[in-house]
């Protein structure tokens, strides 16, 4: 009798996770956003204006040509991004932590605070050595990101990507945090596809184009003839 | 504008790996000769990491004379190790450095045209700012993006580029001085945006 139950009960709870993972993963999403173009300004406004709480934001800085590329995505949204928001920056070099650290001093109001990422692959690293950094990254990593994301609990939020590998790893652990906090709700991961990617897009576009809330691509191309269910606006940076 | 008296061009490598066949193109006789017949009286070249010395080397080879009048070195954010020389019997004004911070400034209040490498950064820089931009690729890396982007680029009529070579440049440097290139969208995407609202107070 008592297996019954525990079956039973093993199979409601996995049941369960399995809706859960079909929730919180993009490819059962609707395609609703499309319909929504027509709204117009004012609403947006409305949206915003509605809720008093600053935005929680966090950035991950790639190094040379994404942190380039995100740094000009913040410039230009700067009003909607940088307003009074709090910003958690994830960089993995020095070079990118001061050319983020000089750019935000124009935008006095917001408030950052920094978390330091490991590199996920070093260019060059033996098999050993790549299992060794990716494993200290894994747990370093999972440290950064469940303290960020508790601390946007409430508030709205947004995880602004656009690679290299450390970002899927950043995407791993808020995706597992969804499935096993159902009342943690969307972590609102926005994936922007590197300018430099026309044709093809890149393994860390491949691998969270199937995990990200809203992947980005900047041309049309690349949209059609390989990731359908991205988003195409034309140059963003 | 103001602060451009002396039409010139600005030359970038990108700040990682230098690009010595671009550099050598643009200090070639025969370059410089077409620079002058277009009214162009000063070079100023970026030339990245690791390069002075075969910079400096090159520039006195081609008959460069340093010179020792100041360089705005706050304005162009390169540190002092950036020299001055004239060439073509100081006909031309030539300035290198091995980098800027403050590549967006010497573009925009110094810059009459931009032969740039062809990353992404260096090309967004100068279209941003609406300058014409010449793309010469480094067929010399091993990355492909670079001469895609640059196609796609030329193919959407925003900049020319060319091959680093001394035809190349000047054939690139007589359609911008005959051409018009098509303008460069504005950054800011009103849906864009939208989706990023309805994410964030969704």
């Amino acid at each position: 009798m008592k297996t019954a139950y525990l079956a039973s009960l093993v199979l409601i709870v996995s049941t369960a996770y399995v809706i859960r993972l079909i929730a919180i993963l993009p490819f059962f999403h609707t395609q609703a956003g499309t319909e929504k173009d027509t709204k117009d300004g004012v609403n947006l406004l409305k949206i915003r204006k509605s809720s008093k709480k600053p935005l929680k934001i966090f950035v991950f800085l790639g190094s040379g040509g994404h942190t380039g590329e995100m740094i000009r995505l913040l410039e230009n949204y700067q009003d909607l991004l940088l307003g009074k928001s709090i910003v958690y920056l994830g960089y993995s070099d020095e070079a990118s932590r001061q050319r983020f650290a000089h750019f935000i001093k124009k935008f006095g109001h917001c408030k950052v605070e920094y978390y330091e990422f490991m590199k996920a692959r070093e260019v060059k690293a033996t098999l050993l050595q790549s299992v060794k950094t990716i494993i200290g990254t894994l747990v370093q990593s999972f440290v950064h990101v469940v303290r960020i994301r508790f601390a946007m609990c409430g508030s709205p939020h947004l995880f602004l990507l656009n690679g290299p590998g450390t970002c899927c790893i950043i995407s791993l652990w808020l995706k597992i945090m969804e499935l096993l906090l159902p009342l943690l709700g969307s972590s609102h991961i926005v994936y922007v596809e590197s300018l430099a990617r026309i044709n093809t897009p890149s393994l860390t576009g491949k691998i969270l184009y199937w995990v990200v809330d809203e992947f980005i691509v900047q041309w049309q191309e690349l949209r059609d003839n390989y990731l359908p269910r991205s988003k195409w606006f034309g140059i963003l940076v | 504008m103001g602060i451009i008296e002396e039409k010139t061009l600005f030359v970038t490598c990108g700040a990682t790996v230098p690009f010595p066949k671009l550099v050598s193109c643009v200090l070639s006789d025969e370059f410089c000769q077409e620079l002058i017949q277009y009214g162009f009286v000063r070079l100023i070249i970026q030339f990245g990491r690791n390069y002075s010395s075969e910079f400096e080397h090159l520039v006195q080879e081609r008959g460069g004379q340093r010179e020792s009048q100041k360089i705005p070195i706050d304005q162009f954010g390169c540190g002092d190790t950036a020299r001055q020389y004239v060439l073509m019997n100081g006909k031309l004004k030539v300035i290198g450095f091995d980098f800027s911070t403050k590549m967006q400034s010497i573009i925009r209040d110094y810059s009459d045209l931009v032969i740039s490498h062809a990353g992404t950064g260096s090309i967004l820089d100068s279209l941003r700012l609406n300058k014409p931009l010449i793309v010469c690729v480094n067929d010399s890396l091993m990355d492909n993006h670079q001469q895609q982007i640059a196609d796609k680029f030329v193919e959407l009529g925003y900049v020319w580029s060319c091959a680093p070579t001394e035809t190349g440049l000047i054939a690139g440097l007589r359609a911008s001085q005959t051409e018009k290139l098509k303008p460069f969208p504005v950054s800011h995407n009103p849906s864009f945006e939208r989706l990023l609202v309805e994410t964030i107070y969704s």
